[in-house]
């Protein structure tokens, strides 16, 4: 399947996405999600979420999609089937993951753009271009804000062509792999920078601009470690943890809410509300994906998991660092981690419970940045999204 | 040497400039039919091939006039074409230099880096070895339009941004070009991706961008952030156009000057454009500006890629017949298919077989590729020339007159 028809989601505008995802119907099969707590749950969240902005999201717009651009990368990926280049995985997970996170950036834009409705200042006649309570440049700031999202999982999947060994295949498949790589995330930055220009409004542009800049600083620190050091997580404590994952993760959602609330000409106040609760919900969001293995792992026997995440840098600050790379030796075996043996030491000490607890807190936070708009459907689903990333079996 | 290749092209100009019929269609080229490239992509295929033919019939016409006739045309379309006295020699990079002095220390500025191994990344090209061409081109724009508009002898701070930020999408282009064609030297150091790894090298090209992007935005102008959008836009879109090569000759060469215009001449003639709309509301002279970098920018480019050919490693700083090695077909190599048939296999497998890349290199040095892609270059810079001779005398306006003499006989 080309990457073309991978990206075309199975709906089509008009058709409310309700019907092909209705929360009646039960999924046919366990459908892994980050959410497995409650996969269902946070579909759901979902699903309603969706009909109250108004027609499905269908982010990465028609023109990007039917552009000569597109089909030539799809041409590309193509070729690197067979090859081991991580692009290929991006490209799998762009159509896997898409019900559950992929769009979940855009989402929030539109339902925090509805929830703020239109400001007391805006002109009358602005108002009636509204569709579903939402203008139609915060509809084109959720798109943009998606675009961007992918462009940095495209570009996070180049590989060092110095580093590879004879696993990786051959060093002409990776190099193409790299090549193509960039190529896609440039352009759906490109495309991200012109839908930006045509919005108009220079504050947004440079809010979303910065926003870029802190994700660039974000994840160059996720890989700054040489891959030697990967197998031990990084000396820092949980409040560099947090600045490092508000680049990474938060940032861009953050700007976004708050460029959506100026574009409707809200105050400064209520921007900063927006930006609080992407930038809380993100953070708790991100906390609640790090605790699944420990949270299904009892279960599903030994999965690798982040070195970096949460638990374990909370794990390792509670325990120090020095017994906790004593831990990581003493689970080497052969060679290899063993990651059941880790993950074991891990939940006997307090590292899972204080992620949880921060996860929550930051749940709370975003809640409570939320009750400076008036009570609404759109309101509620936000609302409903933080319950579901803070609920924990 | 450099002045006997000058030389050459000069009596090629006036030899080819003279006699053919069509002739008047390039003197005064139809804006979007015979000229390559304008500024929005869909060009039809008829006005390419029209003006390959024009190319053709430029490069084999017979000699039977001489150079006063050409230099008279040019003339007559300026409508300030005499130069001011005393500035004629002026040379164009003392004195757009002159407003450049921090340039490198003001791009660092923009660079806003916590961490100290991605700052070095971003700054490393940044090093004040580079010709600063763009940024040069820009601020003498700036000025020119200033006079123009209002004998203004002053340089807003946001045009002076713009050649900032010219030189930043410029070099974030650069580290992501490096990347993809998998380079290792250039402006005679390793690459950013050499020494840091790919990974690290394409957040640094992201970081530099965003960065622009972010000065760009600080202008507080919408249309100025359009413009430069464009720019944005058509880098990756050249990019694209290069993965892919076209079977029928004429479809090449305009598949080629397209590219050309994307990957190079984008850049100035936008830049060109945004300091024009900053220092003068006047669309006739944002029009010019835009021409004038559009076209220098496509000169640029065609000597850029003679030079791949003619000139040695160590003036270059990066390895020669390197467009030979990427596989790609400019346009010395494009000319010499004209005489040498045989190369056309060669340039449809990409110079992928052995012995290819060197065979094809021999075929451009024996065939007229050479002189014919800078005798191209020659009519851009005319129409260059051209262009900004409508605009009122400047120092700054000649200096430019004087700049397209510099991108036709630099040897690196």
């Amino acid at each position: 399947m080309s990457l073309r028809e991978l990206l075309r989601r199975p709906r089509c505008p008009g058709v409310p996405s309700a019907l092909w995802r209705t929360r009646l119907r039960p999924p046919p099969a366990p459908r892994r999600s980050l959410f497995s707590g409650s996969p269902t749950h946070w579909n759901q969240v979902v699903s309603e979420a969706e009909k109250i902005v108004g027609y499905p999201t269908s982010f990465m717009s028609l023109r990007c999609l039917l552009s000569d651009e597109l089909s030539n990368i799809a041409m590309q990926v193509r070729k690197l089937v067979g090859t081991r280049h991580p692009l290929l995985n991006t490209a799998r997970r762009l159509v896997h993951d898409s019900r559950h996170n992929l769009q979940m950036r855009g989402l929030v834009v539109l339902l925090i753009s509805k929830a703020a409705g239109p400001s007391s200042t805006a002109a009358l006649s602005l108002k009636h271009d509204m569709v579903s309570g939402i203008y139609p440049s915060q509809r084109s700031l959720a798109e943009i804000t998606e675009l961007i999202h992918t462009a940095f999982l495209v570009h996070r999947g180049i590989v060092n062509l110095s580093e590879l060994n004879s696993s990786d295949g051959p060093l002409k498949d990776m190099q193409f792999g790299n090549k193509i790589a960039i190529l896609s995330g440039d352009f759906l930055l490109a495309n991200a920078c012109t839908g930006l220009a045509q919005l108009q409004n220079t504050k947004v542009v440079e809010l979303v601009s910065s926003a870029l800049i802190d994700l660039v600083q974000g994840i160059y620190c996720e890989n700054s470690t040489s891959a030697e050091e990967n197998c031990i997580t990084d000396d820092i404590g949980i409040s560099t943890w947090k600045e490092q994952i508000f680049l990474s993760h938060s940032a861009l959602l953050a700007k976004s809410c708050q460029a959506a609330m100026e574009l409707a000409k809200h105050d400064t106040e209520v921007q900063d509300m927006a930006f609080q609760y992407g930038k809380h919900m993100s953070m708790s969001h991100k906390i609640n994906s790090d605790l699944q293995p420990f949270i299904r792992g009892k279960c599903g026997g030994s999965i690798a998991f982040n070195l970096n995440s949460a638990p374990v840098v909370l794990h390792q600050e509670f325990l120090g660092r020095e017994m906790w790379i004593k831990q990581i030796r003493e689970a080497h075996e052969k060679g290899s981690l063993n990651y059941s043996k880790l993950q074991e030491a891990i939940l006997a000490g307090k590292g899972v419970t204080s992620a949880i607890d921060l996860c929550r807190y930051h749940g709370n936070k975003a809640l409570e940045a939320l009750e400076c708009f008036p009570p609404s459907e759109a309101r509620s689903a936000l609302e409903n999204i933080v319950y579901a990333v803070t609920r924990f079996p | 040497m450099a002045s006997l290749g000058w030389r050459w092209r000069r009596c090629c100009s006036w030899r080819a400039a003279s006699g053919c019929p069509r002739l008047g269609a390039l003197r005064n080229p139809p804006e979007g039919q015979g000229w390559p490239a304008p500024a929005r992509p869909a060009t039809g295929s008829w006005g390419q091939m029209l003006h390959f033919s024009l190319v053709r019939c430029l490069v084999s016409c017979p000699n039977r006039h001489s150079i006063s006739r050409f230099h008279h045309t040019t003339q007559a379309v300026g409508c300030y074409s005499e130069t001011q006295s005393g500035e004629k020699y002026t040379d164009p990079f003392k004195l757009g230099r002159r407003d450049l002095t921090d340039l490198y220390e003001d791009i660092k500025k923009e660079l806003l880096v916590s961490t100290t191994e991605l700052k070095e990344m971003c700054e490393y090209y940044f090093d004040g070895r580079g010709k600063a061409f763009r940024p040069i081109v820009v601020v003498l724009m700036a000025r020119a339009c200033n006079v123009h508009h209002n004998n203004c002898r002053d340089m807003q701070a946001s045009q002076r941004t713009i050649a900032l930020i010219a030189e930043m999408i410029h070099t974030a282009s650069l580290v992501h070009d490096d990347i993809i064609d998998d380079a290792s030297s250039r402006r005679g150091k390793d690459t950013v991706n050499q020494i840091w790894g790919e990974k690290k090298a394409v957040l640094a090209g992201d970081f530099i961008l965003s960065a622009a992007s972010v000065a760009l935005a600080r202008i507080g102008n919408t249309t100025i952030i359009s413009v430069l959008t464009q720019v944005i836009e058509d880098l990756v879109r050249g990019e694209f156009l290069q993965l892919g090569s076209k079977e029928n000759e004429n479809e090449r060469f305009a598949h080629y000057i397209e590219k050309t215009f994307k990957k190079t001449a984008s850049l100035l003639a936008n830049s060109c454009k945004a300091v024009s709309i900053l220092g003068c509301p006047d669309p006739v002279v944002h029009e010019i500006a835009y021409q004038y970098g559009k076209n220098v920018g496509i000169a640029f480019q065609l000597i850029d890629d003679v030079l791949d050919f003619t000139s040695c490693t160590d003036q270059l700083g990066k390895p020669t017949a390197s467009d030979l090695k990427l596989g790609l077909a400019t346009g010395p190599v494009l000319f010499a298919c004209e005489q040498f048939p045989e190369m056309n296999a060669m340039i449809m497998r990409r110079f992928s077989l052995p012995g290819d890349v060197e065979r094809a290199r021999q075929y451009v040095l024996q065939s007229e590729g050479v002189q014919q892609t800078t005798y191209l270059a020659q009519q851009y810079c005319h129409k260059a020339i051209r262009e900004i001779s409508k605009l009122r005398p400047s120092p700054e306006r000649d200096a430019l007159i004087q700049l397209t003499e510099i991108v036709l006989t630099r040897d690196k």
